[in-house]
């Protein structure tokens, strides 16, 4: 009986499209008289896309999953997120991710870090294999029998307002209905696309933590009932009203698989505005202090520990960052980690980085890649090091942007512990 | 060197015991002496909210960027408040500034964070670190952030000066003070500020360029405040020029209905969880009857709005779970309903005088039918009392059906160790 059930999940989750592997064992024995065991087997196994050191991955090779973040380590970019699939949500148990060296994170429409999402918030992800399995920071098995991706190494998590605003989505608002301060929203999220297949009706529970934002405005549920917005009980219509929502998800009863939870209303374009510029400020200020991540493409080795390095910066920060690279500006350039950790930083990054001075910035014809910014600095240093390769990554710095410490947990020790470079994934606990 | 100077008329061991000061420890089913914990500040930087355990940097007399992630774990009864209302780790940003009061941990041997030797408070951490980062008082009665402690305490921040830098970022003149008979001779703190400087008024949300078109603050340059009260909510951003601490301002919330409305929010977003995961409590007598049946009787934990309390009547039903130090309900595949014991309170009693920090100050006794291995004087319980949702939980939240000793147990060995 439970495998006849897992089974049915499986068909849900490869409908859903994912590469999870289940089929080959089921060809084994099929082998013609005339033909050499395993040369059909191998054509017939596909190979599995697994992202490559210094190239961005296709998107269309990416799995597509969401579910709700229940834990965050943000100093090495990972955490976990309770899948959504189709059954009970609440026994789905947090499934480890990491983020890819240039794996973006997108908050209120804005960039932003991992330690920026609250616990709790429903994120959509784009993901792949891990690239390397020996050195992934999380699990590469299975380690629970339900039909899990694992596809957990992320180029995108977002939550539900930035993949509306990217996708030219909205919610649109269609009828209340509530009791003693809490109810139902019945609502559809539409595409701008008109050819766009239509999303179901959906239902999502609100309450009095429900905050909506109008302008410079944050109301309460209490506040839309004053002001004969919304009833103070029962049903009304709320006319496909146009929102962006932020979901979460909460226990539901009446054995419901799964329903979400609206965390934040954003009633006009001008409250949606604020969210992005705050998150962007957010995230700047991070970035200017951490360095820009990049990927070494090329080294052009000269004398005496001189060389001209081009690097890719890595894409989705707010444009004014990049705008920082100028040509015969100084800089320094430091060796860092997939975790984007500075591989040295006791005093600082900068004093074991590698100084020099932009000779270049070019911006690569075409659309760049998710993961990338499509723009490349050519830099010339004395100081080359064995951090600084084609295929790994590195963090940048304009001579404009502060030069701070960082905490100690952004920065590799002196000590040789290899899991400071290779967080091991027994972090995570293993649910029965 | 002591060991030898034993005067030949006392027992040897007797002076030396003396000598040593006590060290103190909560107990199991008690709640402890509030003047026996250790008061320390931090930034919040890991948390595993399903354990109820994390890490916070210490804040000491050295260069706070140095201090690696100090873990932490709550005690069962250990109470955290956001924004001046009660909060589960879940609710607290990364990055937060928070006030913690600890103790060392009850019982070593089970502690889900790493032990220290009991005076490492006293320790030169080095590293121009300084002594008091790594205090082995990590098992923690209250955590809460600026707005709470200042809430709580009767203290408010006036604001003497502000400088803009440039057209979004500056700094802040300001001394924490009592809020009513404050002297302004409090010692002056500067702190920093940026663009995502959110600035709370009635029900408002603004930004630094709406303040400076108000003429509130100057576009640039310094400008004074005259000391105006308003609450903060505070982080760290590494700081330029050699600082060895100083702390940024995320929050300013500049009239009582800005922080009330802050606190509602928050209020409500704990009872939402709270009546969904049921009332923490430790069990205080079990009278045990014929046939499985008991009366017991339970002290609710403190800390919550009191709504929640209010909900425990006489003769209504509950339900009661056993559960861990980590709060996790011992069952739950199905729902903590499902295997939890059934029973009618008998009665609500408001113990006399004022309660422990940890405690409600309330008592419940009831009579169930199913006593059980886990409702035991000294255990944690959760318990529901009628006209909560009835919801199954998150798969983090409860043990799973194996005999697992991590599970009840969590080990140490997730946080990492730093070296410089």
């Amino acid at each position: 009986m439970m495998f006849l059930v897992r089974c049915s999940w499986l068909k849900t989750f490869v409908v859903l499209g994912s590469l999870f592997l289940v089929a080959g064992s089921l060809n084994v024995a099929g082998f013609a008289a005339n033909e050499e065991p395993r040369t059909k087997n191998q054509e017939q196994v596909a190979v599995p896309f697994r992202p490559e050191n210094g190239k961005f991955p296709p998107l269309d090779k990416s799995v597509a999953y969401r579910g709700e973040l229940v834990f965050v380590d943000h100093a090495t970019r990972r955490g976990s997120l309770r899948v959504e699939f189709k059954s009970e949500f609440f026994r789905s148990p947090p499934t480890p991710f990491a983020m890819l060296p240039y794996g973006m994170v997108r908050y209120h429409g804005a960039p932003a870090d991992l330690r920026d999402i609250p616990l709790g918030t429903i994120m959509n992800i784009r993901a792949f294999l891990p690239p390397d399995p020996k050195n992934s920071s999380v699990v590469t098995t299975p380690n629970h029998w339900y039909p899990l991706p694992l596809e957990n190494h992320a180029i995108l998590i977002e939550d539900e307002p930035s993949l509306c605003l990217r996708e030219g989505k909205t919610w649109k608002l269609k009828e209340v209905d509530l009791q003693n301060n809490q109810g139902i929203v019945l609502a559809t999220r539409d595409s701008q696309d008109a050819a766009a297949a239509k999303d179901p009706e959906e239902k999502l529970t609100i309450d009095s933590t429900t905050r909506f934002w109008r302008g410079r405005e944050s109301l309460s549920l209490a506040d839309l009932v004053a002001e004969g917005t919304w009833p103070a009980s029962g049903k009304k219509s709320l006319g496909g009203q146009s929102a962006l929502l932020g979901l979460i998800w909460k226990p539901c009863p009446d054995g419901i698989f799964v329903r979400y939870h609206i965390s934040d209303v954003w009633l006009d374009d001008k409250a949606t505005q604020r969210a992005i510029q705050s998150q962007t400020e957010v995230h700047m200020s991070l970035i200017r202090s951490r360095w820009m991540p990049a990927f070494v493409d090329k080294v052009e080795y000269g004398k005496f520990g001189r060389a001209t390095v081009t690097v890719t910066l890595f894409g989705g920060m707010d444009p004014s960052l990049y705008a920082d690279f100028k040509k015969d500006g100084t800089g320094a350039i430091n060796g860092a980690e997939n975790t984007l950790k500075h591989a040295g930083g006791s005093y600082g990054p900068a004093h074991m980085a590698s100084k020099g001075t932009i000779l270049e910035v070019i911006k690569t014809p075409g659309v760049a890649p998710m993961g990338s910014s499509g723009i490349q600095v050519r830099f010339e240093t004395d100081l080359i090091i064995e951090g600084i390769r084609p295929g790994r990554v590195v963090r940048i710095r304009p001579s404009g942007w502060p030069n701070v410490y960082i905490p100690r947990e952004e920065f590799l020790g002196e000590g040789s512990k290899i899991e400071d470079r290779f967080p091991r994934p027994d972090i995570f606990p293993i649910y029965r | 060197m002591v060991a030898s100077a034993f005067a030949a008329n006392e027992a040897p061991g007797t002076k030396n015991k003396e000598q040593v000061a006590e060290i103190y420890r909560p107990q199991a089913g008690k709640f402890p002496d509030l003047e026996k914990a250790h008061a320390y500040r931090g930034e919040l930087i890991f948390v595993d909210h399903a354990n109820r355990r994390g890490s916070i940097r210490v804040a000491g007399e050295g260069m706070f960027r140095r201090n690696d992630p100090h873990p932490f774990a709550m005690l069962p009864y250990g109470i955290i408040r956001y924004h001046g209302a009660p909060a589960d780790l879940r609710d607290i940003p990364l990055g937060t500034m928070m006030h913690v009061l600890a103790y060392l941990p009850p019982d070593p041997r089970i502690s889900a964070v790493p032990v220290l030797p009991e005076n490492n408070k006293e320790k030169d951490a080095g590293h121009y670190r300084g002594a008091g980062v790594f205090p082995a008082e990590n098992h923690v009665l209250l955590i809460e952030d600026e707005a709470s402690y200042c809430l709580r305490e009767g203290k408010a921040w006036k604001l003497k000066e502000v400088e803009l830098q440039s057209s979004n970022q500056g700094m802040i003149l300001a001394t924490l003070e009592a809020k009513q008979s404050g002297d302004g001779k409090a010692t002056e703190q500067k702190l920093t500020f940026d663009g995502a400087l959110r600035i709370w008024r009635g029900r408002e949300c603004l930004t630094i360029a709406e303040l400076i078109a108000e003429g509130a603050w100057p576009a640039s340059g310094k400008k004074s405040l005259n000391a105006q009260s308003v609450l903060l909510g505070l982080t760290w951003k590494p700081t330029p020029d050699g600082i060895f601490q100083r702390f940024h301002i995320s929050d300013i919330w500049l009239d009582d209905a800005s922080i009330q409305r802050a606190a509602k929010n928050q209020t409500e977003t704990h009872t939402a969880l709270i009546r969904g995961r049921w009332m923490p409590a430790f069990v205080d007598t079990v009278e045990y009857g014929k046939f499985g049946r008991a009366t017991v009787t339970v002290t609710l934990f403190g800390g919550m709005d009191p709504s929640l309390y209010a909900d425990f009547n006489k003769d209504s039903p509950v339900l009661i779970n056993g559960a861990e130090n980590t709060l996790k309900h011992d069952g739950g595949h199905y729902g903590p309903g499902h295997l939890a014991s059934r029973g009618t309170i008998l009665g609500v009693v408001k113990t006399p005088g004022t309660a422990p920090m940890g405690s409600s100050g309330i008592q419940v006794r009831f009579e169930t039918d199913l006593i059980i291995e886990g409702i035991r004087p000294g255990r944690v319980v959760r318990i529901h009392p009628k006209g909560w949702p009835d919801v199954v939980l998150p798969r983090e939240e409860y043990l799973g059906d194996g005999p697992r000793q991590e599970d009840r147990f969590p080990s140490p060995a997730i946080f990492p160790k730093y070296n410089l």
